[in-house]
C-alpha cells in the first residue's frame, strides 16, 4: 500500500475504498435502470416534466446537498461554534427565497435553462450569451469544492494521494452523465438524498448510544473554542446570510430540477418538500459539529476540522462497529460529490452544447466532458479552503449574477437587456474581484473582501434598475405577453375546477 | 436501442395550450393579471419580511438574554438548539402559509378570468 505522505490515515483504507465502490455501483445499477426509460428527446434534458414531486424533491434535495453540506458545515461548527450555524440555516431558507419568489413562474416560463428564460423574457441573445457565460463560472466555481471534498475524503479515508479522489468522482459523473442524461440522474439523485441522510443518521445514533454509557455530556464543553478565533461580527454573519439567501435561486443546477414539474403549483409543493428534507437533514451535520466540539475538539487545532464527520464514528465508537460507522460516512460524502458534481453537469453541459455547440446529443456528452475537466484541473492547482466557506463564495457569486436577472425579471416590467448584462457584468466582476482579492491576501483578508455580498449584490441590483430605467426604449414589446405567462395559473378554462 | 436526435430546445419550450393566450388580450384581463403579479409579489415580499424579522430576533433574544444562551435542554446548549433546530419549523410554516395563499390568489384570478370570458 503506497501512502501518500499526507498524514496517518485514521479509517482502516479497505473501508473507504469499499464505501466508494459501493457508492458508484449503485450509482451505476440505477442509473442503468433510468437509462432504459430514457428515450425521448426531452430526456435527455429534463425528464420530461412527468417525475413525482416526492421523487423530485429527494432529487433536489440529493443534488443540492454537496461536500459543503456533507462535511463542510460540521467542520465549520467545530471551528467556530454557533455563528457558522448560520450556514444550515442559510442554505435552507434559500429555498424559501425561491419558493417565494422564483419557483412557479420560472416553470411557467416554459424555459429549460436559466439562459432561455433570459433570452424569452428580454427577447435578446446578447443577454442570454451574457447569462450563460455567468451560469459557467458559477457552475465550474461549485464543482471545485465538490472535488477538494472528494480530494479530502480519500486522503483521509485510503491514504491515497488527493488527486485520486477527484479524478475518481470526474470520471464516474461523466460517465454517467454521458449514458443516461437527466432521467436517470433523477433517480440517482433521489436515492443519494436518502443515502446521505442515512449515513449521517445511523452513525450519529451510535455515537448517541456509546456517549450515553459513557456518561452524560458536559453541556459546557460546547463552549470550547478550539481554534481561538475571534467569533464573526454582525457584518459577517449578515454578509454570509445575503450570499446564501439569494444565491441558492440562481444555482443552475437547482433551477432546472424546477421544469421537470408539471405545473407551477406543483414546482411550489415540491419546493415545500425540498424544505422539509432539507430542515431534517441539516440537523445531522449540526449535531457531527456539537458533538465534535465537545469530544474531539483536536481534529480542528489538527487541522482536519472538514473530516469531522469522516472521523467521528471511529474515534468515539471504536472496533468493528466503528469500522462499519465510518464506511457508511464516506459512503454518504461520496454520494454527496457525486450528485452534486453530476448536477452541476448535466445542467453546464445543457448551456454550453445549446450555446456553443448546435445542441446535439454528441454536443451534450462532448460538453460534460468540457464541464468535468476544468474544475477538475482547477482543482489540482488550487488548495481546500474550509468547504463550507468556499462554498459560501460562490453563492455570493450567483446572488450578485444571476439572482438579480430572474428577480428583476420575473416581477419587474421595466428589465431591459442592457441593464441585465450591465447588471451582470457589474456583480461578477466586483464579486469575482473580491474572491481573487480574498484568494491573494490569504488569511489578512478584510472582512469585507472575505464576505463580499453585503455590497457586491445590492450593488448589482443598482446598476441593473438604474441601466434599464436609461434604456427604457429597450424593454421588450412582447412584456405583457411573458409577464402573463410567468403569473398566471396553467389550469385551462373550459374544464372549471 | 433507438437513438434520439436532440435538437435544442431553445427559445420558450411549448406554447401555451390554455387561455392564458385570451384572457390577456383584452385591457380588462391585463388589469386582472397585473394585480395577480402585484398580489403574489406582496405576499411573496410580507412572508419574506416576516421570516427576516423573526430569524434577526433570535440572535437580539440571545443577547438580550445572557442567561437563556448558558441554560440548557437535555444536555444541549440552549442558543445552539434556537439557532440550530428552532430556525427550521419557521422556515417549514412560512413555506407552507405562503403556499396556500398564493394558491388562493391564484383561483381568484381564475374565477375573475373565467367570468370574463363568461361574459364575452
Amino acid at each position: 500500500m503506497i501512502l501518500a505522505g499526507t498524514g496517518d490515515c485514521a479509517v482502516n483504507p479497505a473501508v473507504g475504498i469499499t464505501a466508494f465502490a459501493a457508492v458508484t455501483a449503485a450509482t451505476a445499477v440505477i442509473g442503468f435502470y433510468g437509462l432504459r426509460i430514457s428515450r425521448t428527446t426531452g430526456d435527455f434534458y429534463v425528464a420530461s416534466r412527468t417525475v413525482p414531486p416526492w421523487w423530485n424533491a429527494s432529487a433536489i434535495g440529493g443534488e443540492y446537498l454537496s461536500a459543503a453540506s456533507f462535511l463542510g458545515v460540521a467542520g465549520l461548527i467545530l471551528l467556530s461554534g454557533t455563528d457558522a450555524l448560520w450556514f444550515p440555516v442559510g442554505y435552507t431558507a434559500g429555498y424559501l427565497m425561491l419558493l417565494l419568489f422564483v419557483a412557479a413562474p420560472l416553470r411557467r416560463s416554459g424555459a429549460y435553462t436559466i439562459p432561455d428564460f433570459t433570452e424569452a423574457r428580454l427577447d435578446s441573445r446578447s443577454a442570454r450569451l451574457v447569462t450563460s457565460l455567468a451560469v459557467v463560472i458559477v457552475g465550474w466555481l461549485y464543482i471545485v469544492p465538490q472535488l477538494h471534498g472528494a480530494a479530502l475524503t480519500i486522503r483521509t479515508t485510503t491514504g491515497l494521494p488527493s488527486w485520486v479522489g477527484s479524478t475518481a468522482v470526474v470520471v464516474v459523473v461523466v460517465l454517467t452523465v454521458v449514458a443516461g442524461g437527466m432521467r436517470s440522474i433523477t433517480f440517482v439523485q433521489a436515492f443519494q438524498y436518502w443515502l446521505k441522510l442515512t449515513a449521517l443518521a445511523v452513525p450519529l445514533v451510535f455515537i448517541l448510544l456509546v456517549l450515553r454509557d459513557n456518561g452524560a455530556p458536559a453541556a459546557a464543553a460546547a463552549d470550547v473554542n478550539p481554534t481561538g478565533l475571534a467569533p464573526a461580527g454582525p457584518y459577517q454573519n449578515i454578509s454570509l446570510l445575503v450570499a446564501l439567501l439569494f444565491g441558492t435561486l440562481g444555482l443552475p443546477h437547482v433551477l432546472v430540477r424546477f421544469y421537470t414539474n408539471p405545473d407551477g403549483h406543483s414546482a411550489r409543493r415540491t419546493t415545500l418538500i425540498v424544505l422539509g428534507l432539507l430542515s431534517v437533514f441539516y440537523l445531522f451535520p449540526t449535531a457531527y459539529g456539537l458533538v465534535g466540539r465537545m469530544f474531539a475538539p483536536g481534529l480542528a487545532q489538527a487541522g482536519q476540522a472538514d473530516a469531522v464527520v469522516l472521523l467521528l464514528p471511529g474515534r468515539l465508537i471504536g472496533g468493528p462497529a466503528g469500522e462499519l460507522m465510518s464506511a457508511f460516512v464516506v459512503a454518504g460524502a461520496f454520494a454527496a460529490f457525486l450528485s452534486t458534481t453530476s448536477g452541476l453537469v448535466v445542467s453546464l453541459a445543457g448551456v454550453i452544447s445549446q450555446d456553443v455547440l448546435g445542441g446535439s446529443v454528441r454536443g451534450f456528452r462532448l460538453a460534460a466532458l468540457v464541464s468535468a475537466a476544468v474544475p477538475l484541473a482547477v482543482a489540482f492547482i488550487t488548495d481546500s479552503l474550509a468547504l463550507a466557506g468556499s462554498v459560501g463564495l460562490v453563492f455570493a457569486f450567483t446572488a450578485s449574477t444571476i439572482c438579480p436577472v430572474l428577480l428583476l425579471g420575473i416581477w419587474w416590467r421595466g428589465l431591459t437587456d442592457a441593464g441585465a448584462i450591465a447588471g451582470m457584468a457589474t456583480g461578477g466582476l466586483l464579486c469575482g474581484g473580491a474572491m481573487v482579492a480574498g484568494a491573494a491576501l490569504g488569511a489578512g483578508t478584510p472582512v469585507w473582501l472575505a464576505q463580499p455580498a453585503a455590497w457586491t449584490v445590492p450593488a448589482a441590483f443598482a446598476v441593473m434598475v438604474l441601466t434599464s430605467r436609461a434604456t427604457k426604449s429597450r424593454v421588450p414589446h412582447t412584456i405583457t405577453k411573458v409577464m402573463t405567462r410567468l403569473h398566471t395559473p396553467e389550469r385551462p378554462l373550459a374544464t372549471g375546477r | 436501442m433507438t437513438r434520439v436526435r436532440v435538437t435544442a430546445p431553445r427559445s420558450v419550450a411549448r406554447p401555451a395550450v390554455d387561455f392564458r393566450g385570451t384572457a390577456e388580450e383584452s385591457a380588462v384581463g391585463q388589469v386582472f393579471v397585473r394585480s395577480l403579479i402585484r398580489s403574489q409579489l406582496r405576499l411573496a415580499l410580507v412572508v419574506a419580511g416576516g421570516f427576516v424579522l423573526i430569524v434577526g430576533a433570535f440572535p437580539l433574544l440571545l443577547a438580550a438574554f445572557p442567561g437563556l444562551a448558558e441554560s440548557t435542554v437535555a444536555g444541549i446548549p440552549f442558543d445552539w438548539l434556537l439557532l440550530g433546530a428552532g430556525i427550521y419549523p419557521v422556515t417549514g410554516i412560512s413555506a407552507w402559509l405562503y403556499m396556500r395563499s398564493a394558491a388562493r390568489n391564484e383561483a381568484r384570478y381564475r374565477d375573475l378570468a373565467r367570468d370574463l370570458s363568461g361574459d364575452r
